[in-house]
């Protein structure tokens, strides 16, 4: 499938992303040693010589070149080190553990983002200027306008309290995540909440250019050639018109990153997101800078797939 | 004289626009027989493109046939089911486009578009397909066929986007190949490659095909009768070599004193017609050609002519020369 020109450009975009990775990570690690306070600072200082220990066995108390070496020597092996709030947890399995809850919600997002995007805006551009345009263009709009904790607010209340009763409770959120993966219930109603205005943006994008594709010459070939009107708009028309959704699937999946932030505090979904805040607030600065060397990899990974996919929908695009 | 394969009856083509009533075909009747070559000439937006459409019913909105009847083997296409005319297309109606880099699908491959013209009309097992697209592109002169039948369009040449084109109309065997400005996105040689395999196949398979070109030289090269347009109507036809020798509407007239020619006295300078093609919203009263006629008479500012026989198999709408052709015939009864 890859030649050798792409292999070879797949190695030096992979090779970018480890000069990514260390680069986050440094800024990030210096910006945090910049910060007044730490995690063992408490209301109560400790006893000088525990917190000496506690200093030199976080190694701390090495000069801040050295602290930075030993880092990022670890990170070249994949250790992010101790949490420095629970002694003895180390965070690269962490958080590949709540990475893949994150990922059950972020991948049932990006299946309402790109299914429920496509889809209105498929049927929004083929029914153009009739009810059914004006009903998906207004969900679109109703979409992007609300901020994702707006419309996961409004969910709860949908399902928790208005359709209790009559969807015998179905979908109701239940905020227990016993293990690493949630049930589907647990996994849509967060999952929709984070990619509907997405979905949206997808949607508006995906009218506008399959309106255009729709007038090109080579869909009225199509035409012309006597194929039904479903394989003219799905084979014809669709696949060109999803070559500029396929540009901004980048920026989306930053989007659901980010957003799942958010998304996972209200719904207290124990995953990347969660980590974030608290870490953030419980000063675990080794977790904060792993958690932005990880969120960093992710989205070089995504942008690298979404190139490679260019080259999947469009033959002319070859690396 | 055999039956007409295809009929137009005064067609009306228009588009709903918010402007206004775009009247681009105006009742255009003609009638093409089974193997014939047929040119409708005229300049750009004088409703031959939109004719060619019309017949398959291929406009697009807000263009909409408001009249007139198009008879294939004595079926009306402009009253069909969506269903029926979806299979008269391609199958028996097969049509090419001006310009074939942006008629081809850019992320399809050449071949597989071809094949689906030939399964869009009855199931074939996926060989078949193949062998039958492969043949086609042999027949239409590409080389390395079957190595070629898996490149994509950007991967051809503009003559041989063309050629698959051409080889895709033809994948049915229809009994009609309607080309719009098969040759104006090519250059010259190249062109006169494709008219001659156009030439080709109308001899050798017997399709009948309609032209639409801008250009009267590949008219002359190609059609046996001619069809001028001129703001959404028909203004002359005829054969060929009449029309060339002893053309009876001014427009046909100044069309033909348009081609350079070698010939001629270089400083002589080349005739162009003045003015520009009428807006179809709202067209010149009278005859529509008459602000830019340097024959009119009073009778053409308020007077519409209508199509009527000027001479064997001719047929044109001039006041000017019906009142000519009377008067010769005045004098011969004289």
């Amino acid at each position: 499938m890859f030649t050798r020109g792409a292999l070879l450009y797949i190695g030096q975009r992979l090779v970018l992303i480890v000069f990514t990775a260390v680069a986050v990570s440094s800024i990030v690690f210096l910006g945090v040693h910049r910060l007044p306070g730490d995690a063992l600072l408490n209301e109560r200082r400790p006893d000088p010589a525990a917190e000496a220990a506690l200093l030199h066995y976080y190694h701390l108390d090495l000069p801040l070149p050295e602290q930075y070496v030993r880092y990022v020597t670890g990170l070249l092996h994949g250790d992010l080190g101790e949490s420095y709030v629970n002694r003895g947890v180390q965070i690269t399995p962490l958080l590949l553990r709540e990475a893949r809850v994150s990922a059950e919600v972020g991948a049932a997002a990006l299946v309402f983002t790109i299914g429920l995007g496509v889809l209105l805006g498929v049927i929004a551009a083929v029914r153009q200027n009739t009810w059914v345009d004006y009903l998906a263009t207004t969900t679109s709009i109703i979409g992007y306008s609300m901020p994702n904790f707006v419309i996961a607010s409004l969910l709860f209340l949908l399902f928790g309290v208005a359709l209790y009763n009559w969807t015998g409770g179905a979908l109701f959120y239940n905020s227990g995540w016993t293990g690493s993966y949630g049930t589907l219930d647990q996994i849509l109603v967060p999952g929709f909440a984070l990619g509907f205005p997405y979905a949206s943006i997808v949607a508006r994008l995906t009218r506008a250019s399959m309106l255009e594709v729709i007038r090109q010459d080579y869909v009225r070939t199509a035409r012309a050639k006597g194929l039904t009107s479903r394989v003219v708009i799905v084979r014809h028309a669709l696949r060109n018109a999803l070559i500029p959704v396929v540009t901004i699937l980048g920026p989306l999946v930053i989007g659901i990153v980010t957003g799942s932030v958010v998304i996972e505090n209200i719904f207290g979904i124990p995953g990347l997101g969660k980590e974030f805040a608290a870490s953030i607030l419980n000063r675990d600065y080794n977790i904060v800078i792993g958690l932005f060397t990880f969120y960093a990899i992710i989205i070089a990974l995504a942008n690298l797939l979404v190139d490679l996919l260019y080259t999947v929908i469009d033959p002319r695009i070859r690396y | 004289m055999s039956q007409p394969v295809l009929q137009v009856k005064d067609l009306k083509t228009q588009f709903f626009t918010d402007d206004g009533v775009v009247q681009a075909v105006d009742g255009v009747s003609f009638d093409l027989n089974p193997g014939e070559t047929l040119g409708i000439v005229g300049e750009s937006g004088c409703g031959k493109s939109v004719t060619a459409l019309s017949i398959l019913r291929l406009v697009q909105e807000p263009g909409r046939i408001v009249n007139g009847q198009i008879l294939f083997k004595g079926d009306d296409i402009v009253t069909m089911s969506d269903e029926e005319v979806r299979e008269i297309r391609g199958k028996d109606i097969a049509m090419i486009f001006q310009d074939p880099l942006s008629s081809l699908n850019p992320v399809l491959t050449v071949g597989f578009q071809i094949e689906e013209a030939i399964e869009a009309h009855g199931k074939v097992p996926g060989k078949t397909a193949l062998s039958r697209t492969v043949a086609l592109l042999k027949q239409v002169r590409i080389p390395a066929a079957e190595s070629r039948v898996h490149d994509y369009p950007h991967q051809f040449s503009g003559g041989m986007r063309q050629r698959a084109m051409i080889a895709m109309g033809l994948a049915n065997s229809p009994s009609i190949l309607i080309a719009d400005e098969p040759t104006t996105a090519l250059d010259v040689t190249v062109q006169a490659q494709i008219l001659e395999l156009l030439r080709d196949l109308n001899r050798d398979l017997k399709t009948a095909i309609i032209l639409i070109t801008h250009n009267m030289g590949v008219v002359a090269s190609l059609c046996t009768r001619v069809l001028v347009m001129y703001a959404g109507r028909v203004v002359e036809q005829g054969p060929v070599e009449q029309i060339f020798k002893d053309p009876q509407h001014p427009y046909t007239w100044s069309l033909l004193q348009s081609i350079p020619r070698l010939d001629s006295d270089r400083h002589d300078r080349l005739l162009s017609i003045e003015g520009f093609p009428p807006d179809l919203i709202r067209p010149p009263r009278g005859c529509r050609f008459h602000p830019r006629c340097q024959f009119k008479i009073d009778r053409c500012l308020h007077d519409d002519p209508p199509l009527l026989n000027v001479g064997p198999d001719q047929d044109a709408a001039c006041w000017v020369t019906m009142r000519r052709a009377l008067a010769s015939n005045g004098e011969r009864r004289g």
